[in-house]
């Protein structure tokens, strides 16, 4: 062997030599491989994830259940603002998980099973529960185009959670468009009168107590709601109830504001106007 | 023939190769180790040859601050006082019986499979932040500085024969058990939470994360973890000998063998890799969680449930900085961020989908010597000087403590805050500054995609772009209550304010003794929801649970700025961006869901599946991980604005003047100050352990809690048309 080749021979050899001195020592190391299932995508238990993951994480090619159709759905609607397929995959969604033929259901204290003591849900539930992002999704889409279709998937998310905040705004709001929709008059009554009724239900779910004004000093709540209605009170010529919403909406951004601060000062002139009404 | 010439440093250069990715490697069995046995030193041995790097680390608050803090202290308390104790450790000597006959007498981190739900509790938070504490006591009393409690989860049901109740009453923060005297002896407040005694010192948990936790590693504990792939939890094997991991391969011997240092590669490249952040900085919660089966993989861990608390680490895995599809072109790890001159050594000006992003570049790290020369080493043998970290970890936390209550609690000479200067690698001293810099690093926005024009009385629409230049998403760690959010305001040329978003306003917080505005606006809760948590009550005979413990949303309303809720479940394009995560509790039929019924006073029951936001975490059973902003992916959030009529404008005696002009911000919010205030509840004397804990209460909210507003922002006008 010429000695040229000798010094990195003799390196390799010494390299070698350190490695399995080494392995020795640590008495074997193993490769640790990071979860092979995807960590972003979860599998239900047995209620679906509602809300929305960022689909680039989610690892889907093509939909293949009514909760990725959904994913892709809001996908389409926030990242590509392309609401005609966002409205189709919601729809698809809708078929694949729908009250009608079936295909989920609400779940109810019938379905709860004793474990440990302890009344739970079981981790599989057939038909899968309904979800309620999808009939908010799809029915806020529909809203102008097909106020009656989108009531009746609101309607549907308070049958899955009667006490979630916002429903029946979504409702009361969708009614206020079908009455500006409405070509006869004792239709768009009745439609203002169903607003009225979906907002007072709203109210009725944070109602304002001793204790919530001991714990917040708040005197009224939900201002958004107040405001709205007082503007229905108003189309249906009810000054004085739309007087008091107004004064309720008042009260309600005292220490909160508003998102538009200068309906506080409105909300001001037009008590004031109202008051000079007979 | 020719034959490659191979150098010694091309050698070294390839092992180093070898060991620098994320690949991780587990020690399946613990080594048989020949080394001198060593217990966890206190960092204070550590100084004479590394006094660069621990005064760098003391700032730190995974070292002494986290031990002490008052929220850390305070959501550990609130767990236990809802569930009766179970999140304290469990050792060797329990004789603590689970309802399936199993023996619980091991810890999270001292069991060696994790297969029962209370072994994960037993310890945890206690584990990830003091592990080596844990294990010295297990089995040495004298080294046990957290005892382990009576009456663990009870008394619903009895326990039994002659054992007694979880007793509230007698139950202590963490970190009146991490103080001792002259001697070395435990010393306790005399009253449950009360001030350190006379005399009081650190002891060894004080400490926390201690120079020994992390150089003392041997490995990732891929059993403990629940994938089996050494992320989460404290899955980190830890030696007790004097052999020390450090970032390179022989280094020049220690004067008196006070230690060795570990030739072993693949530790060197572990400690040197993201892969060793892993083991720690993702929280797995052992809850069910309803809306994502995790169990943990571990043959006979089946039963063992769990949801992501923190989930840093998994994001940073699979996210852009794990690998070279990134504006550097190369693995940014923790340590290229939390461990070098980042964010005080140069910018780097790149794309980031459409946005053209300069920002600090990671990964340069300063030249110093590694040891203090002339004393650490062995016949004073010579240093040179080298690429060095930083010890300082700088992340979003700043002390909610004054520098007079660190130094009480952590000795002399706590390193103040807020401090002025910098050090010798120009890093500025007080970990306030370092702490807004780093979050101004990391976002970017811009609304050059608005409108340019608005019309009276028509919709005008604001599209804001951010994004995240983190190595995770932003926020992460505990990022169901790390806040940043968007403020946005809509002014018309005079400064009339048509909309605004993201805002804050002074006002009373009865509940904890702020019965007027104070003038101080950090301490206000943003405008998308109006909660107060129940802090639970002191009962004779105690129960576990929420009836009295707490936990549930007293008021629970949607506020005008309702943009996370508005956004994410009905697609509506308004109100506040929150990057914030969320924690749910999901009530299911029948039961109480904390509200109480204004008509009949009683607890008003869930009438169908309720999803709610819970800000007990221990009371959690699904969880928003994507609330949060994505590393490197420019979102788009429009908020479609409604500009007044003319009849309204008339109605208010206003005028608009063009052109609009549209400000957007990013703040960060270090915590919900009703998060805050709920702590504060629960810890106070009116709460479930009818003692004052000392740990959170208004004028500390007032006082401590911090924001950091303005991390990046951006200004648009439109013309305005009647």
């Amino acid at each position: 062997m010429k000695l040229r080749y000798r010094y990195p021979i003799l390196v390799l050899l010494a390299v070698a030599g350190i490695l399995v001195a080494v392995f020795a020592q640590s008495g074997g190391y193993t490769p640790g491989e990071f979860q092979s299932t995807n960590p972003n995508y979860p599998k239900p238990n047995p209620f679906y994830f509602e809300g929305k993951i960022d689909w680039n994480l989610l690892g889907i090619t093509t939909p293949q259940n009514a909760w990725e159709y959904l994913q892709r759905g809001m996908h389409f609607q926030d990242d590509m603002n392309d609401i005609p397929d966002a409205i189709n995959d919601y729809q698809t969604a809708l078929s694949m998980n729908s009250l009608q033929s079936k295909t989920c259901k609400v779940v109810t204290m019938a379905d709860l099973v004793m474990i440990n003591g302890k009344l739970t849900v079981p981790a599989q539930i057939t038909p899968a529960p309904c979800m309620f992002t999808l009939r908010l999704r799809l029915g806020f889409l529909m809203r102008a185009t097909s106020p009656s279709t989108a009531i009746g998937l609101f309607q549907e998310v308070l049958q899955i959670d009667p006490q979630r905040l916002g429903v029946n705004t979504l409702i009361a709001e969708t009614w206020v468009i079908e009455a500006q929709q409405a070509t006869d008059p004792p239709t768009q009554q009745q439609d203002y009168a169903n607003a009225i009724a979906a907002f007072q239900a709203e109210l009725a779910l944070s109602p304002v107590t001793q204790q919530s004004m001991a714990l917040t000093g708040d005197t009224a709540n939900n201002s958004k709601v107040h405001w709205e209605l007082a503007q229905v009170y108003e189309a249906t010529g009810q000054n004085n109830l739309a007087k008091s919403e107004l004064q309720a909406y008042v009260s309600a951004t005292k220490w909160h504001s508003d998102v538009y601060p200068w309906r506080i000062a409105l909300a001001n002139s037009q008590i004031q106007a109202l008051a000079k009404v007979k | 023939m020719r034959v490659p010439v191979f150098t010694p440093a091309v050698c070294i250069s390839a092992l180093c190769l070898l060991g620098c990715g994320t690949q991780v490697h587990s020690v399946p069995n613990p080594p048989v180790v020949s080394f001198k046995p060593q217990a966890f030193q206190p960092p204070e041995n550590c100084l004479p040859c590394h006094q660069r790097q621990f005064d760098e680390l003391r700032s730190a608050v995974k070292s002494g601050y986290r031990n002490v803090s008052p929220l850390f202290n305070g959501l550990e308390s609130a767990g236990n006082l809802v569930n009766g104790g179970l999140l304290r450790p469990v050792y060797k000597d329990s004789t603590v019986v689970l309802p399936d006959g199993t023996l619980l007498n091991t810890n999270m981190y001292t069991s060696p499979v994790l297969t029962e739900t209370r072994q994960v509790q037993a310890g945890f938070c206690f584990t990830c932040h003091n592990a080596n504490i844990e294990v010295l006591g297990d089995s040495d009393l004298t080294k046990r500085e957290v005892p382990q409690l009576a009456g663990l989860g009870t008394c619903n049901p009895a326990p039994p024969a002659g054992q007694q109740c979880f007793q509230p009453q007698l139950f202590r923060p963490l970190r009146d058990y991490v103080m001792v005297d002259a001697n070395g002896n435990q010393i306790l407040p005399l009253a449950p939470g009360g001030d350190p005694p006379t005399g009081a010192m650190p002891s060894l948990a004080a400490a926390g994360i201690t120079c020994d936790y992390c150089h003392d590693e041997n490995g990732p504990d891929l059993n403990r973890s629940f994938q089996m792939d050494g992320f989460g939890n404290t899955s980190l094997l830890l030696n007790q000998t004097d052999l020390k991991v450090g970032p390179f391969l022989h280094p020049v011997a220690v004067k008196n063998n006070f230690h060795v240092a570990s030739n072993d590669p693949d530790k060197i490249a572990f400690l040197r890799a993201g892969a060793f952040c892993n083991t720690c900085h993702d929280v797995r919660v052992p809850n069910r969680n309803l809306v994502a089966e995790e169990h943990n993989m571990n043959p006979g861990g089946e039963n063992v449930s769990y949801f992501r608390l923190e989930n840093l680490s998994t994001e940073w895995q699979i996210g852009p900085y794990n690998s070279t599809s990134n504006p550097f072109g190369q693995i940014v790890r923790c340590q290229d961020c939390h461990m070098s001159l980042f964010p005080y050594a140069g910018t780097t000006t790149y794309q980031v989908g459409d946005m053209t992003v300069t920002s600090p570049t990671p990964g340069m790290f300063a030249t110093d010597y590694a040891a203090v020369p002339g004393v650490a080493t062995d016949q004073n043998a010579p240093l040179q000087q080298r690429k060095v970290v930083e010890h300082y970890f700088t992340g979003v936390d700043v002390p909610l403590l004054t520098p007079t209550e660190l130094s009480a609690r952590l000795g002399p000479n706590y390193p103040d805050p807020y401090a002025a200067g910098t050090d010798t690698h120009g890093v500025p001293d007080g970990l306030a500054t370092r702490r807004a810099d780093l979050m101004k690093a990391a976002a970017r926005l811009s609304l050059s995609k608005s409108d340019t024009t608005a019309q009276i009385g028509q919709k005008f629409t604001v599209r804001l772009e951010a994004v995240s230049l983190t190595g995770h998403r932003l926020p992460a760690g505990f990022s169901q209550e790390r806040t940043v959010y968007v403020q946005l305001a809509v002014t018309d040329n005079n400064g009339f304010l048509l909309y605004q978003s993201g805002y804050v306003v002074d006002k009373p917080h009865p509940n904890t003794g702020e019965n007027m505005p104070d003038g101080n606006l950090d301490d206000e809760d943003l405008e998308h929801l109006h909660a107060v948590v129940d802090p639970g009550m002191h009962t004779a005979t105690y129960t576990a649970g929420t009836a009295t413990n707490g936990g549930n949303n007293l008021v629970f309303e949607a506020g005008p700025d309702d943009g996370p809720d508005a956004r994410i479940f009905v697609g509506a394009q308004e109100g506040l961006v929150l990057f914030r995560n969320e924690l749910t509790q999901i009530f299911l039929p029948g039961q109480p869901i904390g509200h109480i019924d204004p008509v009949t006073g009683k607890s008003v029951m869930a009438k169908g599946v309720h999803f709610e936001e819970t800000f007990q975490a221990a009371l959690a059973n699904a969880v928003d991980n994507f609330r949060s902003l994505q590393p490197l992916h420019p979102q788009t959030y429009s908020y479609e604005i409604q500009l007044p009529t003319q009849q309204q404008l008339q109605a208010m005696g206003v005028t608009l003047q063009g052109p609009l002009h549209v400000h957007a911000q990013i703040n960060f919010e270090h915590f919900p100050p009703l998060f805050m205030r709920f702590i504060a509840g629960v810890t106070s004397a009116n709460g479930p352990s009818g003692n004052n804990l000392n740990l959170v209460d208004e004028h500390r909210i007032d006082s401590l809690l911090k924001n950091v507003q303005n991390i990046a922002s951006d200004d648009v006008t439109a013309s305005l048309t009647p």
